[in-house]
């Protein structure tokens, strides 16, 4: 693994080097602080560092001095300028000579952050953080699949256009997983070190999208807490993703698209123009297309989010998934209910493999979970599943049974006549009858 | 690991006890207490903002097994910076945590919840850098570094398990 950016805080005021040191120690730089230019290079010297701050005022060597012996020890070394406003002529004087930049005191910690996360990248990206790589690893979500077609269509999609940054709209039923490959996109992306932003356009009325998307200013406040920033100007460098893209309002569309050709936004309420720079993901379950057919999505919007388009297979569609995916289910809920469950009974697989999941990749986890806390012994049976289990009939008679046992077998072999026969052990005309005299059908 | 939360100045009834109640593993459970007011000697006058580095010296050191984070509503700073949301002795087990610029800008149910959660996401924070935690490049692992409040509501008040099954091993 890299070995951590290293920087050096020079200052005379004890206060500013040691609370600046502690500041960065916390983002895993390694920091050395230094109280005066002779110092300063000496530590140099011996450490390599890759990044001093430098404050302007000094006593003996100032931090312009300071600047010009670094360019000729350690020309890669960046020099970011430390400056009160009283000062700020001598850190352009300082700029024309080399530094990288400067920061007036008190800097705002946002500004400061961002800068020297800027001038580390010119370092190693992956330096910035000790186990930034191994975490980001860890951290990545996980597309579970057993290696269905239609998922290795998708997966092959998503490592193509991950890295870019085109807009991608993804389809697919509720719950088919595209919150998750979102945020697959985004992690597999040069952008994994900024923000993810979230923001489900179906769930809100359009005044409140507007404020959430776009952010507002309140004067009417105490302090400094006023105003709202909206989730597009918080995934500035990073990833934003839209879900149910579909549900929103045309006004909405008309400010998203402004924002999306001139990537500038201001507040609603505000006048200061925000530069946002982020990548758009988007998700539907609609069919966009006839939407716009119809005349109820905007067109030139939609051609803005649909340069490259994913779409998400129902889970009906691909079963072959199912057992990977009910594996990986039982897993984490074990860990989460610290439960120890040895599997699925043959009976309950087939039942999962059965059932056709209208609400997909989420109804099945959740299938899963209710199963893992009604069962009591080791093994998930059919039983556990509200619609593997028999019918729950006060009627013990044989007859009862026997229907229940025959509707709970059908429904694991997809209705398939031939095949529940042949596990029921009676012949298909028999079984034909039987479905007859208890009314069962085909769903 | 146990925590003692320590009002610092005046603080809201049941906040601390709602804080305490949020936090994840590897936290236990703790306690809630408060420290004297004593502060005056923080305050700077021209920045009408606390000393951050100056307060902290004020939170006890804590007993093993525990990890004191005091709470408190001034408004702090740090000698170069305009502002902090709280500070913490890298690994001393120590720390603080202000919900000056945490408030949403409403005073309805919603934001008050929003509020609870931002304090609570924050305090996970600073008491992972009170076990000697750095940040985290996770979104929304609680030791990704904020800086601004709604920045904090993009985080959850818990750690990624990278960072918990850090948190456990220094624990041990
Ligand atoms: N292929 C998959 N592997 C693992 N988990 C999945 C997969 N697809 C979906 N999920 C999980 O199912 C749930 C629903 O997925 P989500 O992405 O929210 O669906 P959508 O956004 O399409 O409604 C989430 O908990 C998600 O992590
Ligand atoms: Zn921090
Ligand atoms: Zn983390």
């Amino acid at each position: 693994m890299t070995a951590p950016v290293r920087i050096l805080v020079v200052d005379d005021e004890p206060h500013v080097r040691n609370s600046l040191a502690a500041w960065f120690r916390e983002d895993g730089y390694d920091v050395s602080v230094a109280e005066s230019g002779r110092d300063a290079l000496a530590t140099l010297a011996r450490e390599g560092t890759n990044i001093l701050l430098v404050d302007i005022k000094m006593p003996g060597m100032d931090g312009l001095e300071l600047q010009r012996k670094v360019r000729e020890l350690a020309p890669d070394a960046t020099v970011i300028i430390m400056t009160a406003y009283a000062s700020v002529e001598t850190a352009v004087q300082a700029l024309k000579e080399g530094a990288y930049d400067y920061i007036v005191k008190p800097f705002d910690p946002e500004a400061v952050s961002r800068l020297v996360r800027k001038a580390a990248e010119r370092y190693s990206l992956l330096a910035e953080n000790r186990a930034l790589r191994e975490r980001l690893a860890d951290a990545s979500p996980a597309l579970v699949t057993s290696g269905s077609p239609a998922m290795a269509r998708v997966i092959e999609l998503v490592d193509q256009v991950a890295p870019t940054d085109t807009n991608v709209l993804i389809t697919g039923e509720s719950g088919t997983g595209k919150e998750l490959v979102a945020h697959l996109m985004h992690a597999r992306s040069t952008r994994r070190f900024g923000p993810f932003v979230v923001e489900n356009c179906g769930a809100l009325a359009e005044g409140v999208l507007e404020s959430e998307l776009f952010g507002h200013e309140r004067g009417a406040f105490t302090g400094a807490v006023g105003r709202h920033r909206g989730k597009l100007e918080m995934a500035d460098e990073g990833t934003l993703f839209l879900d149910e893209i579909g549900d929103v309002p045309s006004r909405v569309q008309v400010d998203l698209l402004r924002v999306l050709q001139e990537r500038t936004l201001k507040r609603v309420g505000g006048n200061e123009t925000i530069r946002v720079d982020f990548r758009l993901v988007t998700a539907t379950h609609r069919d966009l297309e006839a939407e716009v057919a119809a005349g109820r999505f905007r067109d030139d919007f939609f051609f803005r989010i649909n340069v490259f388009q994913i779409a998400l297979p129902p889970l009906r569609e691909r079963t072959e998934d199912i057992p990977a995916l009910a594996e990986h289910f039982l897993a984490r809920f074990a860990t989460q209910m610290n439960r120890r469950i040895a599997g699925f009974a043959p009976g309950a697989m087939d039942a999962l493999l059965a059932y056709p999941w209208p609400g997909n990749v989420r109804e099945l986890a959740n299938a899963i979970e209710r199963a893992m806390v009604l069962c009591r012994g080791d093994r998930i049976e059919a039983s556990h599943f509200p619609f593997g289990a028999p019918p729950v009939a006060a009627d013990r008679s044989l007859v009862a049974v026997e229907a229940a046992h025959i509707r709970q077998v059908l429904a694991a072999c997809s209705f398939n006549v031939a095949q529940a026969a042949r596990e029921l052990d009676i012949d298909r005309v028999t079984l034909y009858n039987k479905m007859k005299k208890y009314g069962i059908e085909r769903p | 690991m146990n925590v003692r939360l320590l009002g610092l100045g005046e603080i809201p009834p049941a906040l601390a006890e709602a804080v305490l109640a949020a936090l994840p593993r590897p936290f236990a459970g703790g306690e809630v207490a408060s420290l004297p007011a004593s502060f005056e000697h923080c305050y700077d006058r021209t920045r009408a903002q606390v000393d951050a580095a100056c307060l902290i010296e004020h939170v006890p050191g804590p007993e093993p097994g525990w990890s004191n984070l005091a709470l408190t509503g001034a408004d702090l700073f740090m000698p170069a910076l305009t502002y902090v949301f709280g500070i913490s002795h890298l690994g001393g087990r120590r720390g603080i945590v202000s919900w000056f610029r945490l408030h949403p800008e409403a005073e309805d149910a919603a934001t008050q919840m929003r509020f609870l959660r931002r304090i609570t996401t924050e305090a996970v924070h600073e008491l992972g850098h009170g076990l000697g935690l750095v940040h985290c490049v996770v979104p929304d692992c609680a030791m990704h570094r904020s800086l601004w409040p709604e920045g904090v509501d993009l985080k959850r008040p818990e750690y990624c398990p990278a960072c918990l099954t850090s948190l456990e091993e220094r624990c041990r």
